[in-house]
């Protein structure tokens, strides 16, 4: 299974010559690390970007009326908002980003198994952005990141230009999502086996496969969208013979597994942070890891759970419905191993604990309200409504982000070399929970009493409590802009972190901050699990690797 | 390079760093392949879906497609997939000579079935007045499909030339092949893709 | 690094106090879900809406029981179990893998709730579906940006507010003219996506007088916030027969004073009504059944379109003569119903019309 050895003159035992001159190492580099970084900074950008057109969406729902923006333009800003979030922003930090910061460090690898597919992967992911972006120049999408047609047919011209960007960054994610799984089959350390691998990196081995399969799907979905608008070739326009209801099938066969692509690495980065932080081996190791690919598995046999309303026959709901509560049961596993790991521990409340702290409780609120929504009676109430706005909310911010933060914080030393300011960063977490919660709670209320989502102007009976929520989401904007400025001030004045600052055990710990381009020296050699406290470290040959001593293997071209 | 060199060669240039860069190829392409196989698994979907929502198939006015031409377009194809299959065994045994003309006769045939697709195109169009955009979800259905394949093979037939152009130049040799068994497992999988495209558009 | 070992591995008193704490915000969470006066802020208007109050009770008070353990414990063991100043710095927690017999019943537990949860949601849904359907059909059309509503005795669309008697069953058809839309009637807690070219069947029956909002619940376009301006008013049968009454009134008046559709008369000496049986097979069985007004495919069955006294006008309002039925095979229809194709769509040339409407006259 794992590699026996490091074979003389192969892979693990070559290194390529360091790159030399600023475009080469940093723009267009071919290091892993590189890459992730410039995936963070690349989608912290576009994170900033959605983030203020939310505050937008926010602003004008402060009255019934609206009246900041135009209806059009408010379709527009929630539509690109709901879209770069998903595709620009959360799918890139948690598998371009600390995917590709992390894993192959944890594994033990010099690099991925396709260091020119990963740099193509990323020059892709921005330019995507940017054409997303773009596309309110030309009157950009209106119909939600879900674009169900017909009414996506009758969208402005940016429409089509959202359907090529998101098809880009599909292509992107389906190269990461290639590149990983045979990074992780073909690239780990000897003895680094199957059951020895850091749970992150079983996050990333459950989602590269859904980046990979599940994206094509949507992209075939959206290039017959995009051959629709600009060609008039019939797919989902019904007074032509197609089905509208189509769309929503591939659409939600490709979302679906989407939703587990955002969570699963957040899962993983979680896993990690827990046992670090309370100096205890996480609980249920394999039923954690396990219970990851049985959500990823399952992942492709629920879609229609989205779609309870648009006119499936009952039987074949039926099936979506029980299927998706089991998926509550693996899902309910992990959350009960992570509580049992704080049992008996040490707990060290850095600010990569309190996320991961933070994470538990609202994603497993936002895990709950997904149970209620898979039951159909009750999805035939509150479907399409705040309701879902508040669970999305709850499982893409209060876990995905959440998880983000965690990784933030924690692997932030591994990039810079230096810590992120401890006090902001609490600040940081404690505003971001109190607006957080103040934004998302109402709307489970406002949704289930008859506010509909993705709407410009409202009732004004839910005044009160929109109000309310706009306050608490300037709190969390304000609250994130604590974190840039942590970021900008740490990056240049941080505390210096050495290579261990919170005497992490996995194998990206035990190298230098930030790690050298060929990562290892020598290759270790793996013996057992990395969360045993009590014992040595399971790594062997790692001694030369804080030393001044030069790479055991001279580097050249091959 | 010839023959002879080529045998001289046997297995002396590969090393571990290519044994191991080539099993890594070989995984990522087959993954490449699984995910352009979900690609034509969507399309194919998306069609069974549409001509299952209550029209009849054809729908009126469409005449059935012309079965025995497109079996005689699909026997070239399949004609090719052997070729190819031996193209590959010669050059593995270093029969360079015959690893040439079967390259070059999956190239023929490649270009034929193109050929032929372009006929039935051509036919459809401008005889049976079934296009793409005019002709409701048949002609949405089989014109992206077909040209979807068609798409491949010529994207194959391309490779398939730049190989020959490679081989020339002694790009490959006994050992260093992977570029051969890329083209030889794409060529297949164009293959597959037809068998089931053949069957839903024609036969059933 | 060995003195995890002098740590205790029992549980302390502090867990079972804890424990018992939560249990008993538990039980308050399971009691306030319980009586929670859910219809005080929106109320039932149908049988069912009852039902599914009862499902999101039984969720939500399991629900908070699970969170109030996950949270309680989450917070229990970060205080309880943080690291003290006193602690040595490498000082380690206790080291437990894992312990098959409670991660065996948390897999359980939760594995014999969703069997659970399955059964309560199949039963309410069963109710929700198998609603009686031998009241009042009634069809709700969705536009931009507005619902409409036919009813069968009345001529053309109702476009204000939809009425409906108490206590009478209905079978509410949901189609659209143009776009997804969503009906949503919160106060029914039931909706359905209007889907154009598919007509979707919700059935339910009204206990409730009062006047309620009527959502629409899929974005549908730029004034999509809009659509959430239409009633569903429940009343009395005599109030509802009333209202009925006016706008039967009303559209008896409208229809005459619309404009004809235009496009020009089609020629209708000549059709042959076997060539039309065999072209309506072709082009327009799909969607229109040779049945009675009410059995729906797509479209409308087409049997007496010509001849039912129950419905002397088309679709578009007009009086169903030959040559407005014609009209619409012409020009196409977008509008009540959904999309009717027009000719150049469906490939009939002027003699295939003719046929058609041959065809359709001698069906009795």
């Amino acid at each position: 299974m794992s590699v026996a050895a490091v074979h003389p003159g192969g892979i693990a035992d070559h290194i390529h010559p360091e790159p030399q001159g600023f475009v080469r190492r940093y723009v267009f580099s071919l290091d892993h690390k590189i890459i992730g970084i410039q995936y963070i900074i690349t989608a912290f950008v576009f994170f900033m970007l959605s983030g203020l057109l939310a505050e937008v969406i926010r602003t004008q729902l402060l009255n019934p009326n609206g009246g900041f923006v135009s209806s059009d333009t408010y379709n527009e800003v929630y539509s690109v908002h709901g879209s770069a979030m998903v595709w620009l922003v959360i799918i890139p930090l948690l598998t371009g980003g600390f995917g590709n910061l992390v894993f192959p460090l944890q594994i033990g690898a010099r690099d991925v198994a396709f260091p020119w597919l990963n740099m193509l992967s990323f020059w892709i992911f921005p330019v995507s952005g940017l054409m997303l972006f773009a596309s309110f120049l030309m009157g950009a999408p209106t119909a939600g990141w879900m674009e169900y047609p017909p009414v996506s047919l009758q969208g402005a011209a940016g429409t089509s230009m959202w359907c090529a960007a998101i098809f880009l960054v599909g292509v992107s994610s389906t190269m990461t999502g290639i590149n990983f799984v045979v990074t992780i089959l073909k690239m780990r350390a000897p003895g680094m086996t199957f059951t020895r691998m850091p749970l992150f990196c079983w996050g990333q081995f459950a989602t590269a496969p859904l980046l990979m399969i599940a994206t094509t799907a949507l992209a075939a979905a959206l290039a017959a969208l995009f051959i629709e608008r600009e060609f008039g070739v019939p797919f989902y326009d019904p007074t032509k013979g197609g089905s509208p209801v189509m769309w929503q099938h591939m659409f939600w066969f490709y979302s679906h597994p989407a939703v587990y692509i955002m969570i699963l690495p957040a899962f993983g980065i979680i896993s990690e942070v827990l046992p670090t932080f309370s100096r205890k081996p996480i609980f249920g190791y394999k039923l954690i890891a396990f219970s990851s690919m049985a959500i990823a598995l399952a992942g492709f046999m629920v879609w229609a759970h989205h779609m309870f309303t648009s006119g499936l026959a009952p039987f074949l709901q039926l099936p979506f419905m029980i299927l998706t509560f089991v998926i509550g049961v693996p899902t309910g596993i992990k959350i009960f191993s992570w509580t049992a790991t704080l049992f008996g521990g040490k707990i060290h409340f850095s600010t990569a604990m309190l996320f991961a702290l933070g994470f538990i409780g609202l994603f497993t609120l936002g895990g709950i309200t997904g149970i209620f929504l898979a039951a159909i009676p009750f999805d035939l109430h509150v479907h399409g409504t705040y309701f879902i706005v508040a669970h999305l909310h709850y499982v893409l911010v209060g876990g995905s982000l959440m998880g983000v933060f965690a990784g933030m914080y924690y692997w932030f030393p591994k990039m810079s070399g230096r810590l992120l300011n401890e006090t902001l960063g609490k600040w940081h977490f404690w505003l971001f929970f109190l607006g957080f919660n103040g934004t998302f709670i109402p709307m489970h209320w406002l949704g289930m009493l008859g506010m509909p989502r993705e709407v410009a102007t409202y009732d004004p009976q839910f005044a009160f409590w929109n109000r309310f929520e706009s306050v608490a989401s300037y709190l969390m904007a304000f609250s994130i802009l604590l974190f840039f400025v942590n970021v900008l001030w740490s990056i240049r004045n941080g505390k210096r972190s050495g290579p261990n600052p919170w005497g992490g055990r996995t194998l990206e710990w035990q190298i230098p901050s930030p790690p050298h381009y060929y990562n290892f020296k020598h290759i270790p050699t793996v013996y057992g699990l990395p969360y045993d406290f009590a014992q040595p470290l399971p790594y062997k040959g790692l001694d030369e690797e804080l030393t001044d001593s030069p790479p055991a293997v001279a580097a050249g071209a091959h | 390079m010839t023959a002879a060199t080529l045998a001289h060669d046997a297995h002396g240039d590969v090393d571990q760093l290519y044994i191991e860069t080539r099993e890594l190829r070989l995984q990522g392409f087959l993954l490449f392949l699984i995910s352009d196989c979900v690609l034509f698994s969507s399309f194919i979907f998306a069609y069974l879906y549409m001509r299952n929502s209550g029209q009849g198939w054809p729908p009126p006015g469409i005449h059935r497609l012309d079965v025995p031409f497109a079996a005689w377009n699909s026997v070239v194809l399949f004609g090719s997939g052997a070729t190819m299959h031996y193209a590959l065994e010669n050059f593995k045994h270093g029969h360079w000579m015959r690893y040439m003309i079967f390259l070059l006769a999956t190239i023929v045939l490649g270009a034929g079935f193109l050929a032929g697709q372009g006929y039935e195109y051509t036919h459809l169009i401008y005889g049976e007045h079934v296009t793409w955009a005019g002709s409701g979800i048949f002609g949405a259905s089989f014109f992206t499909l077909t040209g979807m394949h068609g798409l491949h093979v010529f994207i194959g037939v391309c490779y398939l030339t730049v190989l020959v152009l490679q081989s020339s130049a002694g790009v490959y040799t006994r050992g260093k092949y992977f570029g051969i068994t890329a083209g030889t497992l794409y060529w297949h999988f164009v293959d597959v893709i037809w068998v089931v495209l053949f069957s839903i558009f024609y036969l059933i | 690094m060995v003195e995890h070992k002098a740590q205790p591995a029992g549980l302390s008193g502090g867990f079972w106090t804890v424990t018992a704490i939560l249990t008993a915000l538990s039980i308050a969470a399971i009691v306030f879900w319980s009586i929670f006066p859910l219809e005080k802020y929106l109320p039932a208007a149908i049988i069912t809406a009852r039902q599914v109050d009862l499902l999101f009770r039984f969720m939500a008070a399991s629900g908070s029981a699970l969170w109030i353990f996950v949270a309680g414990y989450l917070l229990y063991f970060s205080i309880a179990f943080r690291a003290r100043a006193t602690d040595p710095p490498d000082a380690i927690g206790l080291q437990v893998h894992d312990n098959h017999k409670l991660e065996f019943w948390w897999t359980v537990i939760p594995a014999l709730f969703v069997v659970l949860l399955s059964i309560v949601s199949v039963r309410i849904w069963y109710q929700v579906m198998l609603e009686p359907e031998n009241g009042i059909v009634v069809q709700a059309i969705g536009h931009q940006f507005y619902f409409s509503f036919r009813y069968p005795q009345i001529n053309g669309e109702v476009t204000d507010e939809m009425h409906l008697p108490r206590d009478v069953p209905v079978t509410l058809n949901l189609t659209s003219a143009d776009v997804i839309h969503g009906f949503w009637v919160p106060a029914m807690r039931l909706k359905n996506d209007t889907v154009p070219g598919l007509v979707t069947t919700i059935k339910f029956t009204p206990i409730r007088d009062g006047r309620y909002p009527i959502i629409c619940t899929q974005f549908c376009g730029v004034l999509h916030s809009e659509m959430d301006k239409q009633y569903l008013v429940i009343e009395e049968k005599p109030a509802f027969d009333a209202w009925f009454k006016k706008w039967q009134e009303k559209n008896a008046h409208a229809s005459n004073a619309l404009p004809s559709a235009g496009g020009g008369a089609v020629a209708l000496q000549g059709g042959n009504a076997s060539a039309g049986k065999a072209l309506f097979a072709q082009k327009c069985s799909a969607c229109h059944k040779v049945a009675p007004f009410s059995q729906t495919l797509v479209g409308p069955g087409l049997a007496g379109v010509l001849h039912d006294p129950s419905h002397p006008n088309l679709v578009n309002n007009q009086p169903a003569t030959p040559q407005n039925v014609a009209g619409i095979l012409q020009n196409g229809f977008t509008g009540s119903m959904g999309t009717m194709p027009n000719a150049t769509a469906n490939g009939l040339s002027r003699q295939d019309i003719a046929n058609l409407v041959a065809f359709l006259d001698s069906l009795k």
